[in-house]
């Protein structure tokens, strides 16, 4: 596939052809007792990466309490009937592997790296944590004091705190609404509500596991068969939520946080899930808009008027939903400017056709960085789980470039007409009020929160 | 174990450009990078955060790529870039689609050939850099804990101790002149390395690199401030408040050896035995166990890359129930520990296999997962610079296998001393704690 040229000033050597880019080939399994496998080699160093997904997450119990299959995953590792939380730890040194649990909106996930050579040992311990967590009592009592100490430290967070604001915004009453739990609902977590959660998600018929490496399929697959297969389990029943909330007109929510140097700027709207059809194309939107050095926004508001150091854009896709959103962090008296800035190039895109030799940057920018995740057993681990998590027609990467080149002017502006809602943004500031209140209530109706989450006005 | 036998090609030009190759043609991307010897550490006095302002520069335009064509140049060959600046180098780094291999070869060669910026440009990143400060240190709680509080406290020698992001009032007096002599100071070719590793054949690189840095012409060798620092022959400590976070802070920092020698391959593994994630001596003691602590993590800061005094330093946020002094003693416990009775067989064994793992990762990996092979550019970059032997990388990892439980308790008894350390506290103003340092 030739790249598309670009404008580019004398004496710059021009591209020469592009390389063939070729994915690994998966091999997709189901063991035994029913868990599904995906399998990749990548040789490039004598390791392998791994991932047991489940497809639950803090979502599927937030009615029981918000964080909930987080601090399940915390726990998780902390000990089985056979071993110690100390002998896990030291395990893992002697094996050379390292090893994270943890649980997002819609997955909960054990992920771990380690030798080729030890690969046989690591899967044994994936798989007694995954059936064999013992949730020792003090343990347990330890990671939810450490917990505490987590939700206080991040309040003190200009970035959490801007985005756990815009997610109550943007979702409301649906557990997307909720990011992380207050101390309050820490200290009332019991070891009984962890296992049962642990009873419920963990199990093979809910799991995916994902395998990328210096191995041979053939004899990966007998391994985790070996193993594995002893470990049985259904399907969680699936949940339904309330609906979510999507706030129609620009609102402006101010955390006052004394004594800010710079202000937290955060604004968004409802978008698409990883799913939907026009996935590539708000991609590439994005891209342009805000989401490369190269793009309108950060030229604009970094390289011309210099108001911050760190713009950006992005489209976060949970599973039922997706959200686009813009951030910035600013000096506190160009608050107002920034946010001019931020909507003039939203509606830039809105309302005039991108010129042709910007989209075929955007392209080639799009196109190539998707390639770098050819180069790393975990880049490719990340998009394979993507694909299969968000269930992606199995050729999604091999035509994921093509899709990318097909997309006409016209194409990113109706993509941003339907998708950068301006006129329905919401927009959090996190800053010292005394500074920016003036400024932020220009955009919008104003609500003023303390760090707590309270309202203050 | 198998030896490593990473392909690596060294070049030297005639204008004292060295060019390291290291082939690998899995993926059809190529990372491109670029090392000057020159960090924050020497920077010029008076001019405090002035190397890594610098660095921002290099972004604004060259000779023949004017402002915002770099950035454009690189993004629309599909590819990514940055730059960083660290204690004793600086670097700027490519990764991108092999086709475009050669634009990239042509877009550093321009800018190491002549900058081209004016005042707009240096008031422009001077205000990104303000936004830049206050978004990593100012405005985030423990931001710059311990790495921009500890040195003025543990050194006496200004090019250790002054502030390396940089006091506003020295970033708002550097103007164009000093820009421009510190590039002609430092931007010499024969104070860098130019790296290519992945999808290039080590010829074709290496005459590539002829055909765009080889017109170059070489520099007088930079002149470079003497970093030694006066023995240390007492504890230091010092105060810093903290505006945000709750929770009483601490960082305990012990005077490194040289890089290279022997003591230096002891305290690496010293190093994970006590900071090694959570198997490692001070998690587990200060967090697990004794429960004293929230975070108790640290370890040695660019193990390869600094090139003068340095510190292993432990950052530990404790509870607000305990006192510092308890927090200190439950610390000191574990560096006695190690000093008296050393690391057992069995924990040295399981480190080798660790550290062996983790090097591996580090050949491969990215920096935020973007940049593939960043970890061998990073290597093969200082021990060209430093060492003169980038085929280090194959060697060196031997060197960390081979050392012995006595040496690491030598280590320990000859390192971990309190008149060879430093401490800083961080205070929050919020808490209602009741002690104090």
């Amino acid at each position: 596939m030739a790249s598309r040229t670009v404008e580019v000033p004398n004496g710059v050597p021009a591209l020469a052809s592009e390389r063939a880019v070729t994915w690994p080939k998966r091999t997709k399994a189901r063991l035994s007792n029913g868990l599904e496998i995906i399998l990749a080699e990548s040789h490039s160093i004598p390791k392998f990466h791994g991932e047991l997904f489940f497809r639950s997450g803090n979502a599927a119990v937030a009615d029981r309490a918000p964080g909930l299959a987080e601090m399940t995953a915390t726990v998780v590792r902390t000990g089985t009937t056979k071993r110690a939380s100390r002998q896990i730890e030291e395990d893992l040194r002697r094996i050379g592997a390292d090893l994270s649990s943890n649980s997002g909106s819609d997955t909960s996930a054990i992920s771990f790296a380690g030798l080729s050579e030890l690969s046989e040992p690591l899967l044994a311990l994936v798989n007694e944590l995954a059936r064999e967590a013992a949730f020792p009592e003090a343990e347990f009592e330890r990671e939810r004091r450490q917990k505490l100490e987590e939700v206080k430290l991040e309040r003190t967070q200009p970035g959490f705190l801007a985005s756990e604001r815009l997610r109550k915004v943007l979702f409301g009453a649906h557990p997307y609404g909720q990011v992380s739990p207050s101390e309050a609902q820490v200290a009332a977590y019991r070891r009984d509500d962890l296992q049962t959660v642990y009873r419920e998600f963990y199990t093979p018929g809910n799991a995916l596991l994902l395998l990328v490496g210096d191995f041979d399929s053939n004899e990966m697959l007998s391994t985790a068969e070996k193993v594995f297969s002893n470990w049985k389990g259904a399907k969680p029943a699936a949940r339904t939520f309330p609906a979510v909330s999507n706030p129609r007109g620009r609102k402006v929510y101010l955390i006052h946080v004394p004594g800010s140097v710079q202000t937290q700027i955060l604004a968004g709207c409802h978008a698409i899930t990883r799913k939907h059809p026009d996935w590539v194309k708000l991609g590439l939107t994005n891209s342009l808009y805000g989401g490369a050095f190269n793009s309108r926004l950060v030229m604009n508001i970094r390289e011309d008027k210099g108001y911050t150091y760190s713009p950006r854009s992005g489209v976060s896709a949970l599973r039922q939903h997706g959200y686009f959103s813009v951030s910035a962090a600013v000096r506190n008296d160009v608050v107002a400017a920034s946010l001019t800035e931020i909507f003039y190039e939203l509606d830039r895109l809105r309302s005039v056709p991108v010129p042709e030799p910007e989209l075929a940057d955007a392209q080639n920018y799009l196109s190539g960085v998707f390639s770098m995740g050819l180069a790393t057993q975990d880049g490719l681990l990340s998009q394979f789980s993507t694909v299969a998590l968000n269930e992606l027609p199995d050729d999604y990467l091999e035509t994921y470039r093509q899709k990318v080149r097909a997309i006409t002017p016209e194409d990113l502006l109706l993509t941003a007409r339907k998708y950068f809602d301006s006129a329905n943004m919401q927009i959090v500031v996190v800053g010292d009020r005394a500074q920016i209140e003036a400024q932020a209530a220009l955009f919008g109706d104003l609500e003023i929160f303390d760090a707590q989450g309270k309202r203050v006005d | 174990m198998n030896r490593l036998n990473i392909a690596v090609e060294h070049a030297k030009l005639a204008n004292g450009l060295n060019v390291v190759i290291a082939p690998d043609s899995t993926a059809p991307v190529v990372t491109v990078g670029i090392y000057y010897k020159i960090g924050f550490r020497l920077e010029p006095r008076g001019r405090s955060g002035f190397a890594h302002l610098f660095e921002h520069m290099m972004f604004q335009g060259s000779a023949n790529a004017p402002k915002m064509h770099h950035i454009k140049l690189i993004n629309s060959s599909g590819g990514l870039l940055n730059g960083s600046t660290s204690y004793d180098v600086t670097n700027y780094y490519e990764a991108v689609p092999s086709n475009a291999l050669e634009r990239v070869l042509w877009l550093e060669a321009d800018r190491m050939r002549a900058l081209k910026v004016d005042d707009e440009n240096l008031r422009n990143q001077r205000d990104v850099v303000k936004e830049e400060v206050r978004v990593n240190v100012m405005n985030q709680p423990y931001g710059g804990f311990p790495w921009l509080d500890m040195p003025p406290v543990a050194f006496r020698n200004w090019a250790n101790a002054h502030n390396f992001y940089g006091d506003f009032a020295d970033l708002d007096a550097a103007h164009l002149g000093d820009v421009q002599e510190f590039f002609k100071t430092y931007y010499v070719p024969n104070n860098a390395v130019l790296l290519m590793l992945g999808d290039v054949q080590a010829e074709e690189g290496i005459a590539l690199a002829r055909k765009h840095f080889a017109d170059i012409p070489a520099g007088a060798a930079p002149p470079f401030a003497d970093p030694s620092e006066p023995e240390q022959t007492e504890e230091r400590r010092g105060n810093v408040e903290e505006k945000f976070g709750t929770l009483p802070a601490m960082a305990i920092g012990y005077l490194m050896p040289k890089r290279r020698t022997s003591d230096w391959c002891a305290m690496a593994l010293l190093d994970q035995a006590l900071h090694g994630g959570r198997a490692g001596r001070m998690h587990r003691e200060l967090v697990l166990e004794k429960q004293i602590a929230v975070e108790a993590d640290g370890g040695i800061d660019d193990l390869f890359g600094y090139n003068g005094p340095t510190q292993m330093t432990t950052r530990i946020l404790h509870k607000p129930e305990f006192s510092s002094e308890a927090a200190l003693d439950a610390f000191e416990a574990v560096t006695r520990e190690v000093r008296e009775n050393g690391i057992t067989a069995d924990e040295l064994e399981q480190l080798k296999v660790k550290w062996r793992s983790d090097y591996y990762a580090t050949l491969e990996g990215g920096r935020g997962g973007y940049m593939p092979k960043y970890g061998l550019m990073h290597l093969l970059a200082c021990f060209t610079l430093f060492d003169g032997e980038p085929q280090l990388v194959n060697e060196i990892l031997d060197q960390f296998l081979a050392v012995t439980r006595p040496e690491i308790q030598a280590a320990a008894k000859k390192y971990l001393r309190n008149e060879k350390r430093a401490i800083v506290f961080r205070t929050p103003v919020k808490a209602s704690a009741k002690e104090a340092a």
